[in-house]
Formats: structure tokens, sequence, C-alpha cells
């Protein structure tokens, strides 16, 4: 992509500074910072509840919490990784980029996105905070299941009005990157010539719009039904605690793929940049992602296996899943083939893209043996699943995370990374990270059921292997803060095209570190 | 391109068939290029929910054989 003519990227205007910069903003770099450091510090709290989780699994028996407390922290651990870690790293990550790769001076509604921000930090309190109200923090699952949700004490008041916020932050947030991609690209930046990063996030979006107002339909039924007389999931008044689960994953499939068409984003930014050549079927990845979309609305119900569905139903949910394999393995192999005879280098960010392609399809494929309804039926609430979708969220989602991280710290800091560090965050947290969930297919395939604080002596061995590679995985990730703390500071200088097989416009036509406001002239793109 | 190929139109057929390979996931550089000029957002957004339906149809119908 070339640019017809240089821009003067910074006027020089002043701009708060110290806390009320960060309060005020309206910049998408501080947004964005500010995304990223909130999604770090739940990655850590949300890690900290699961280490908890996994210290109490070390040994059979009961060692170290009541089993209340441990539902607490299975429950708290999934909404917080979710809700808190993973889709405002991706947030994060399009207010940094999108801006900056389609040649737009800033997100669309700037005040909206300082909004959206700032009610992330509410919402976490609320739900960091229920672990301290009587009765301790909200205790029937991640997926808020009537008829348990409809009992408890004031957490699960403090849970329902946490994800409303959190559905009002990401609406907002998602309105804004679809009016941004859609009006302020750059003169020839076409749709078809935005890079696929921009494009994952756009569909991304419209999920999120999609399927953001059934959830916060959902809950708020679970509250009038809890405070209001309704019973909606409530038999006893002649409601259906399964209409529950039908409403929460017809919202609930589509937020997987929320949280991992960013991620294919980031991936089919990376790989093409360290091996040296475009990214193989552009326009396959384009249409891979927008089917992958579509199919995610009619296939919820393979979250219900167990549920009494009808025979049909059950096949035609069996069916329609597995078809969702032919265009992620068309993603797959187009990664595969881009990096077929590249000129390929092992940086950090390539590492963990690499670890991505095989990981996730580790998640993929266990995801499959999932879709087939009569081995899900035995598989249900087992460690199956728990090491089926960890692949998918943890060496998925996550590991792009980390992945995009390194690929634009020296856009974003104007500095290189410790690559011996960052080598060294990659290799323990894949290394744990499979010692500590590979076991768990074991564990899942002899039985072993999900969310129980004690279990059987059998389990005892690879449960004992689990928490260590939990420990190991959970520490390796002080690395990164190092990593990024160093980064900040200061280090070799990026030069503005830090990478050399990186063609999109933040590497062409910015300096690292990118100015405070760039673009606030287009770039015209060829 | 030619200057009169961008300005057309493209057919519904044509429409439709752009959508059948996305399902797939998988599309020829060539006629991925001439959607992108031909095809109007309605048009896609159209085929999408007609060719989603049909998608539910068929795999409706496919069970439907396999139960009787």
């Amino acid at each position: 992509m070339e640019a017809t003519h240089a821009i003067d990227h910074d006027h020089g205007h002043g701009h708060p500074t110290g806390l009320m910069r960060w309060v005020t903003t309206t910049n998408h770099k501080d947004i964005g910072t500010l995304y990223l450091w909130f999604s770090f510090i739940m990655l850590l709290t949300g890690g900290t509840l699961a280490l908890l989780i996994r210290a109490e699994l070390f040994q059979p028996g009961m060692q170290i919490m009541r089993p209340e407390f441990f539902n607490s922290l299975t429950t708290m651990h999934g909404l917080i990784m979710v809700f808190g870690a993973i889709m405002p790293a991706f947030v994060g990550f399009a207010n940094w980029q999108v801006p900056m790769m389609i040649g737009a001076p800033d997100m669309a509604f700037p005040r909206m996105n300082n909004w959206s921000f700032w009610l992330l930090p509410v919402a976490a309190s609320l739900l960091v905070g229920s672990f301290f109200v009587p009765g301790g923090a909200s205790a029937g699952g991640w997926t808020m299941y009537a008829p348990l949700f409809l009992q408890g004490g004031i957490s699960n008041d403090m849970t329902i009005f946490a994800v409303h916020i959190l559905g009002i932050s990401s609406i907002m947030g998602a309105i804004n990157i679809v009016t941004t991609i859609l009006n302020l690209r750059a003169p020839g930046m076409t749709l078809m010539k935005m890079p696929l990063f921009v494009w994952t996030w756009l569909i991304t979006a419209y999920l999120l719009i999609a399927v953001m107002p059934v959830l916060a339909g959902a809950v708020t039924m679970l509250l009038t039904d809890r405070h209001f007389g309704t019973s909606f999931f409530n038999a006893a008044g002649g409601g259906d605690p399964v209409m529950f689960q039908h409403i929460f994953w017809f919202f609930g499939h589509p937020e997987v793929y929320i949280m991992i068409l960013p991620a294919f984003g980031i991936i089919s930014q990376i790989i093409p940049t360290f091996a040296r050549k475009p990214l193989f079927g552009y326009a396959s990845m384009v249409y891979a992602t927008s089917s992958i979309a579509i199919l995610s609305f009619i296939v919820w119900a393979h979250h219900m296996f167990t549920t009494g569905l009808p025979t049909a139903a059950q096949l035609f949910f069996m069916y329609a899943t597995m078809l969702i394999a032919i265009p992620t393995g068309v993603k797959v192999f187009n990664w595969i083939a881009t990096m077929w005879k590249g000129s390929m280098t092992f940086e950090t960010p390539m590492l963990f893209a690499i670890a991505f392609v095989c990981l996730f399809t580790i998640g993929g494929f266990s995801g499959l043996v999932l879709a087939i309804t009569p081995v899900d039926i035995q598989l249900q609430d087992t460690y199956y699943v728990v090491a089926h979708f960890h692949y998918v969220l943890v060496s998925g989602a996550l590991y792009s995370i980390f992945a995009g991280v390194y690929f634009w710290l020296p856009k974003w800091t104007g500095n290189m990374y410790d690559e011996k560090l960052g080598k060294l965050h990659f290799w323990m947290s894949t290394i744990f990270f499979n010692i500590l969930f590979f076991p768990m297919h074991f564990l899942g395939l002899a039985g072993m059921p999900r969310r129980i604080p004690d279990y059987a002596l059998q389990f005892a061995d690879w449960n004992m292997v689990a928490t260590i590679g939990a420990f190991g995985f959970g520490l390796s990730q002080l690395i990164l803060l190092v990593v990024v703390l160093k980064c900040i500071k200061g280090g070799v200088k990026a030069e503005g095209r830090a990478w050399e097989g990186a063609d999109t416009l933040e590497w062409t036509h910015l300096p690292s570190p990118a100015p405070y406001h760039t673009f606030e002239t287009p770039p015209t793109v060829k | 391109m030619t200057q009169e190929q961008r300005g057309q139109k493209a057919s519904s057929w044509q429409a439709a068939r752009a959508v059948f390979w996305s399902f797939f996931g998988v599309r020829k550089s060539s006629d991925y290029d001439q959607d992108a000029v031909r095809l109007t957002p309605g048009q896609v957004i159209a085929a999408g929910l007609v060719g989603a339906a049909l998608f539910i149809a068929t795999l409706v119908g496919i069970v439907y054989v396999v139960m009787h």
C-alpha cells in the first residue's frame, strides 16, 4: 500500500496530563492503552482465581476452602476472563489499530469511546466486590443458569448488573468500530483492501450488536424472576428453566466467535509478516470469517444436548456444528499455505502465532468430537469440555493477544521489546499450558466432572500434574509484565517499519512510536 | 476490469453465487474482485438471508430423511 503524499502527523497541541488525561481522554490510542491494561489486570485477577481452583484440586479431598467458595471461584473465573480479560483486550487492539490501519484520525465517536471504557471498571468492581457481600460471590456457573441463579443472595444481582453494564459497553464499542470502519477509511482504502484484522473486527462488531441485547434480555428476565414476581424461568410459576439455556446460548455461541474472530485477524497480520509472503487466500479468509459468523447463529443447542432436546433437534445442531469445521479448516489451511516456502523468522509474535495455529486446531478438533451428540452426552460436564474450551480460549484467543502485544509493542512504545524475555515467556507459557490442559482430556474421558471441588482417587495423578502446570503457566505471565514495562521504559529504538515484512499503514506511514494524533490528513491508498 | 464492467450491477444469481462460496469459505481472487466492485451491500444481505434460510431448510430436510 502506498500513500501519494507525506502527512504532517502531529500538530503538537496540548492535552490534559496526569490522571485527568486518562479519565477524560477521547484519544483512540489512550483508550486502547486503558483497555489493554484493564484486561491485563483482569487476566491476573481471573488467573488468581484459577490458581485457587487448581490449588484446591491439587489433591483429592477438601484442602483449603469450603465447596461454596470453590463454586464462586469457577463462576467468577469464567465471567472475569470472558468479559473482563479477553473481550476488552480485543477492543483495546481495535482502538489502537483500526484507525491506524485504515488511515483514520480517530474512532468515529471519541466521547462514546471514553464512556465504553470507563463502564468497565464499574462492572469489574461489582464482580470482584461480590466476593465480599453476605453469601459470597455468584456460584451458579458463568452461564448463570436458572434455577440456580434465581436462588442465592445479592451477589447474583451484582453479577446481573455487571453483565448489563458490560453489555452496554460492548454495544457502544461495537457501534463505534462499525462506524469507524465504514465511514472513516482513507481515500482508496476500499473494503477489499482492508487488512484482515479490520475485516474480522467489522464482522465481530456486527455479532456483538446482534447478540449482546439477547444476553441483556436473558439477565433482565432473571432479575424480574428474582425480584418482580415474573416466572420466565421458574417452573413453579409455569416458566421453563431450559428456556434460559436457549436464550443464553443464542448469545453464548456467537460470543465464542466474538472471542475468536479478532484472534484470527491478529494471526492473519502476523503470519504473512514473518513469512514475508502475502496472506494466502485473502478473499477466502474474508468469506470464511463471514460464514463462520453466520453459522454461529444456528448451532447454539450443541451446548444443550443433555437437556432433553428432540432427536430431530439433536441431529440438526450436530450437523450444523460439524459444518463449521469447513470454513475454520479453510483458515487453518490458508495460514499454513502462507507459511509454505516463506522466508520465515521466529520472533516472539510469530512463535505465538504458530503455537496458535497448532493448539487452536487441537481445540477445534476436540470441539468436533463434542459436536457428535452421543459422544457429547457422555462427555457433557466433564474435564474434556474444560480442556476443549481452554485450548480454544487460551491457546487461541489469549495467545493471539500475546502475539499481537509483541507484534505492535514497537509501534506503541517506540522501543523493541526484549526478544530473549519474549521467547522465555513463549516457551514457559506453551510448555506449562500443555502440562496444565492436556491431561484434562484424560481426566474428562475417564469421567471426572467439572465444577466439583473434590474427586475420586483415580483422578489424583493427572490433577496434580495439571496443578503444577497451572502455577507454571500463571507465574509465566509475570514475564509478560516485565517485558511490557521494560519496553515502555526504554530499549533499542524501533524503526517506523519495525518488521520488514509488515505492510499495513501503521508500519509504512507512521513513525514508531505512533504520534498522539495520526492521519489527521488522510493518506491516499493506491 | 473496464469502466463499463465496473458500472454494472451484479445479478441476483451472481449475488447468490458469491454467498454460496462465502458459506464454503473459499473464493477465486478474480471472482472476489468482481464481487467487490459489482455487488451492493443490499444484494449481499438479501442473498445472505435467503442463503441462510436455504441452508437451514437443507439441514432440516436431511434430518427429516434420516429420521424417516
